[in-house]
């Protein structure tokens, strides 16, 4: 709509990674170069989606079973992708422990461990949010706005920016539960990441009818997440707390 | 925490130093993308853009075909890339025959053209655009002083390097726009023959910035050329006890000659560490207050090559930029040196010509949509990753352009016919994951 409008958007979709990036990634630079080529991965996943759907697009938009495909095909290959991501940052592990043993440093702490994970879950989810939402930001900056006919009860753009909100998060709390399931071998959290991942591109697709009733879904299946995350991660207590804040502010803000 | 009483891990300090160089490259290629978003000019005005050496053979105009604009550009991409050659080569003779002087002062000269003349006309683009109000006398003197302060920051060794970063940033960005006004057609093609020139010129030995190269380092003298330095780490460990010091490329192979009688043609090897390799590797030098002891480590010159960490080796590249303007009789000619290279305090140098054609590249494909910008930032900052590990790997000068330019070509054009439809489709219609 405005200027304003169009930075609020942009704000919305990446706030909580921005705040994460400097609290956390931007005092490594061994995690920003985690966080860049994370994003680079999964831009590359998308690339991939749709060099395999272009030939099918554009979907008719009455039917539901061919985006039921599209997510499940999407969710599927993706989750393929951590798993290589995994077995590419096993590797990576062993190199440094080695190096580290050279130099004569500890080898890596499991904080360490973890704030890999961390960046490269952030990686996935800035891709997310950067080209499902903020590479489409570009009207929003002029003198109008778009609705769509599946929610018309919002502008587009907030729509996807918050729902962009909702995966960062999941995508950058899911990389670190699954890297730690696939660590310790807890299958439970290496079924829970796919499964959640799975739950939130269908519940977006299929709640479209009552916008309000989606987006508290959504925040509830986050919510849940992000209690487990902490139960498992020893993140540090003001980034904890910065992002449940936002969490909750924007529970509230979606459930009046 | 817990954390205050650990020791450091090596998690701290490692890519410090590739984070020191991706900083000013993407501050570069940003300050582009926000230049030509602002200025972004519709295809029928562009197409009356004065006549540059890039635009000599052919002008493009919005009715031809594709394949005469391609043929165009192509043709274009040659008529530069000769001139390119022909102008290196005569800077090699001037280097050869020891005018240094002359160089030294074109290079200034260069850059208070840049910064005057063609950071004017975009300060006068932008004025325009937001109707600041402005009136000649106080343009001039701020303009003149902001020149002159750029050329002083070129020349002079001792300003804070701060503000010699920010003046070459603020030139490479200022090259990159003129440049992002030339027709689409032979920007892309111009960027790839400007990368494969690159390939030829360095690995070739025919190629005028090997001899250049070659000539710099049997004279251990700097080319006096625009290139980007990144402040150097500053070591805390206890370091150099076994460690080498590495001054610069030219120093460290004639103490190779000296020490092994290695062949100083085949490789000239740069080891940028970022964490102190005590055994088997080398230390950079630290920041200028540590220096002492080191340098007499390094006089000595004792070299390990067994495991350096991160290789960067020397390219010097030089590559001069004609650009005419309707106003202006002479060519101006910009020193700009190209490719990855170490410092006298051995800090990383990346020369300006590559910050210049990324963000060319970045502010070419915001002309089109900013989902084709991120694709190529990343694209462009994973070729600048890659050409670093290649040089690690083999140990080889090797220039710093083909692998970005390439990647970032790729990704454009796999983001605008594929990426962009299948995101929009999704969308639009709700369909996230």
């Amino acid at each position: 709509m405005t200027v304003a409008a169009g930075i609020g958007y942009a704000l919305i979709a990446l706030g909580p990674s921005l705040s994460l990036f400097v609290a956390v990634i931007s005092k490594k630079p061994f995690l920003i170069l985690t966080v860049l080529s994370s994003t680079l991965l999964w831009l590359i996943s998308l690339i991939v989606l749709s060099g395999i759907w272009r030939a099918f697009l554009p979907l008719k938009s009455t039917t539901w079973w061919p985006f039921a495909l599209l997510i499940i095909s999407s969710v599927g290959f993706q989750e393929g992708l951590r798993v290589l991501f995994w077995k590419v940052y096993k590797r990576l592990e062993d190199t440094l422990d080695a190096f580290a043993d050279r130099v004569g440093k500890p080898r890596l702490f499991l904080t360490d461990k973890m704030q890999i994970a961390l960046a490269g879950g952030l990686g996935h989810g800035v891709a997310h949010a950067v080209f499902f939402c903020l590479s489409l930001l570009t009207p929003a900056f002029g003198p109008a706005t778009f609705y769509v006919d599946r929610c018309p009860q919002m502008p587009f753009f907030l729509i996807s920016a918050i729902i962009a909100l909702a995966f960062v998060t999941i995508h950058t709390f899911s990389m670190v539960i699954a890297f730690n399931g696939y660590a310790e071998g807890n299958t439970t959290d290496q079924y829970f990441v796919p499964v959640v991942h799975l739950v939130a591109g269908m519940v977006v697709k299929s709640a479209f009818a009552r916008c309000f009733c989606l987006l508290s879904q959504k925040f509830s299946l986050l919510r849940i997440l992000f209690l487990i995350v902490l139960k498992n991660c020893q993140l540090s207590p003001e980034t904890a707390l910065v992002v449940f804040v936002w969490l909750n502010v924007l529970c509230h803000a979606c459930s009046f | 925490m817990a954390q205050n009483q650990r020791p450091a891990s090596i998690l701290d300090t490692l890519g410090e130093e590739i984070v020191r160089i991706i900083t000013p490259v993407s501050i570069c290629m940003l300050m582009v993308v926000i230049l030509v978003s602002i200025l972004s000019l519709d295809d029928s005005s562009s197409s009356s853009a004065m006549p540059t050496i890039a635009t000599i053979a052919y002008s493009e105009t919005g009715s031809d075909s594709s394949w005469d604009k391609f043929m165009g550009a192509l043709l274009n991409s040659l008529v530069f890339v000769a001139v390119v050659t022909a102008v290196t080569f005569i800077l090699v003779l001037l280097f050869y025959l020891r005018c240094t002087k002359f160089l030294k002062i074109y290079l200034g000269f260069s850059a208070f053209v840049v910064l005057a003349f063609m950071g004017g006309e975009i300060a006068l683009f932008l004025f325009e655009k937001f109707s600041f109000p402005i009136d000649c006398v106080t343009f001039l003197v701020i303009l003149y002083n902001f020149a002159v302060v750029g050329v002083l920051a070129v020349f002079i060794s001792k300003m804070a390097i701060l503000v010699t970063q920010a003046y070459l940033v603020v030139i490479g960005m200022l090259v990159a726009y003129w440049f992002t006004l030339l027709p689409e057609w032979t920007t892309w093609v111009l960027l790839v023959a400007m990368a494969l020139y690159d390939l030829a010129a360095v690995l070739l030995p025919v190629g005028p910035l090997r001899l250049l190269v070659e000539l710099a380092i049997s004279r251990d003298e700097d080319i006096p050329a625009l290139v980007y330095e990144a402040r150097p780490v500053a070591h805390h460990d206890s370091g150099s006890r076994d460690g080498v010091v590495r001054r610069r490329v030219w120093s460290e192979r004639r103490n190779v000659l000296h020490d092994s009688g290695g062949d100083v043609n085949s490789n000239a090897i740069l080891s940028g560490n970022a964490g102190s390799n005590l055994n088997s590797g080398v230390v950079l030098s630290v920041a200028s207050g540590h220096n002492d002891t080191r340098l007499a480590g390094a006089e000595e010159g004792r070299v390990v090559e067994a495991n350096a960490e991160l290789s960067a080796p020397l390219i010097d590249r030089r590559m001069n930029d004609n650009m005419h303007r309707q106003e202006e009789d002479d060519t101006s000619e910009n020193l700009l040196l190209e490719g990855i290279g170490l410092g006298s305090t051995g800090a990383i140098k990346l020369g300006l010509g590559d910050f210049i054609f990324y963000s060319v590249l970045v502010g070419r494909a915001a002309m089109y949509d900013f989902m084709t910008v991120y694709a190529c930032y990343l694209a462009i900052v994973a070729g600048l990753g890659v050409t670093l590990m290649l040089l690690a790997f083999y140990q080889k000068a090797l220039p710093a352009l083909p692998v970005s330019i390439m990647l970032g070509v790729l990704f454009y054009l796999l983001t605008r016919l594929l990426l962009e439809v299948f995101v929009v489709q999704c969308s639009m219609n709700l369909v996230m994951f």
